[in-house]
């Protein structure tokens, strides 16, 4: 499993947008799992395996992770906070108009729908093809695409309305 | 159909939202969660009394109680749902459903709910859909036989949920009235 680790680390924390969530999420999966270990040497992806499992466990706990986030939501980040705290946030490397513009990312991404935020996110900003979030959330391809659209559309819509961004 | 101005500010959006960053993991974090789930998937694998050990459990007391009372007298039927048990039982005629739970551990106070469909009774209980009573299970497998009297032809899912601490499991058994 360890050389997934980083991978679902990353897709926990894009499903529950703060640290003390995504950790929660990534420790209940490796103790679901290991009640799994013989169905895992006999899964071809068992990276795959791992991302739906987790998936799964978000969305069954759903109401478990939004009434922590809830309740925790100062001790991590979640869109729309502002990317003060985040790695990059300081980063001299970006100049200070860029750095403005991925707070107004941040603000706007905050305003999109749980669904459409985390196509966008996984897509866009992690890199996961098309067939593989349709095989993540269970929506067929078509589906994704029209999502992803339409939330880069409304991304687009947000960010337009504020005159400093474009 | 987006245009040049549309395409031009999407392009801008990718390229920030492939910098838009994300905290690493704490150092250790990923050791320790190993470390964790070990340790605690070993104690639920230990404490579990748990829907796999069960469902199959109730599941070999039906078949039992199947072959000693039922299946030479009547027919197979088809199954609608595989996954779910299934019993047949005879309109105004009393059968006893044994469940069967398995438990790794001694539990006091659990709490057992039986919910019954429309038409369907426990003996004992005319007229109630759901029972619920506080029950100790002992280490090893625990019978829990339940007289059950159907009273229309509808019949439908009895569902018995044990409950102990935070933890609880639904076992769901299919009843067809002939």
């Amino acid at each position: 499993m360890r050389p997934h680790f980083e991978r679902l680390y990353r897709l926990a924390w894009r499903l529950t947008g703060q640290k003390a969530e995504a950790e929660d999420l990534f420790q209940e999966l490796l103790i679901k799992a290991f009640g799994k270990t013989d169905d895992l040497m006999h899964i071809d992806e068992p990276g795959s395996w791992l991302s739906r499992m987790m998936y799964n466990l978000f969305i069954d706990e759903r109401r478990r992770f939004a009434r922590h986030r809830m309740q925790t939501v100062e001790e991590g980040h979640m869109s729309g906070e502002g990317i003060e705290g985040l790695p990059g946030g300081h980063n001299t490397a970006l100049d200070h108009e860029r750095y403005e513009r991925l707070k107004m990312l941040d603000k706007a991404l905050s305003q999109l729908s749980d669904e459409h935020r985390l196509i966008v996110l996984l897509h866009d900003t992690e890199g996961y093809k098309m067939t593989e979030i349709q095989e993540l959330i269970g929506v067929p391809v078509g589906t994704v695409k029209s999502r992803l659209h339409r939330a880069r559309a409304r991304l687009r819509e947000i960010l337009s309305a504020d005159g400093t961004f474009f | 159909m987006p245009n040049q101005h549309e395409n031009q500010q999407d392009q801008e959006i990718l390229e920030l939202l492939k910098d838009y960053p994300m905290p690493e993991a704490a150092a250790g974090f990923f050791d320790q969660a190993l470390v964790r789930a070990t340790h605690e998937g070993s104690r639920r694998q230990r404490n579990r009394w748990l829907m796999t050990g069960f469902g199959s459990a109730v599941a070999a007391g039906l078949v039992l109680w199947m072959i000693g009372g039922f299946l030479l007298t009547t027919p197979d039927l088809p199954v609608p749902d595989a996954t779910i048990p299934g019993i047949t039982m005879t309109l105004e005629e009393p059968r006893t459903v044994n469940l069967v739970f398995a438990s790794a551990e001694a539990l006091d106070a659990a709490t057992l709910t039986v919910t019954l469909p429309e038409g369907i009774e426990m003996s004992g209980f005319p007229g109630q859909r759901e029972i619920t009573w506080q029950t100790s299970l002992n280490a090893g497998k625990n019978l829990l036989p339940l007289k059950l009297i159907a009273t229309s032809p509808l019949g439908g899912e009895v569902y018995a949920t044990l409950r102990h601490d935070d933890r609880g499991r639904t076992f769901r058994l299919r009843i067809d009235v002939s």
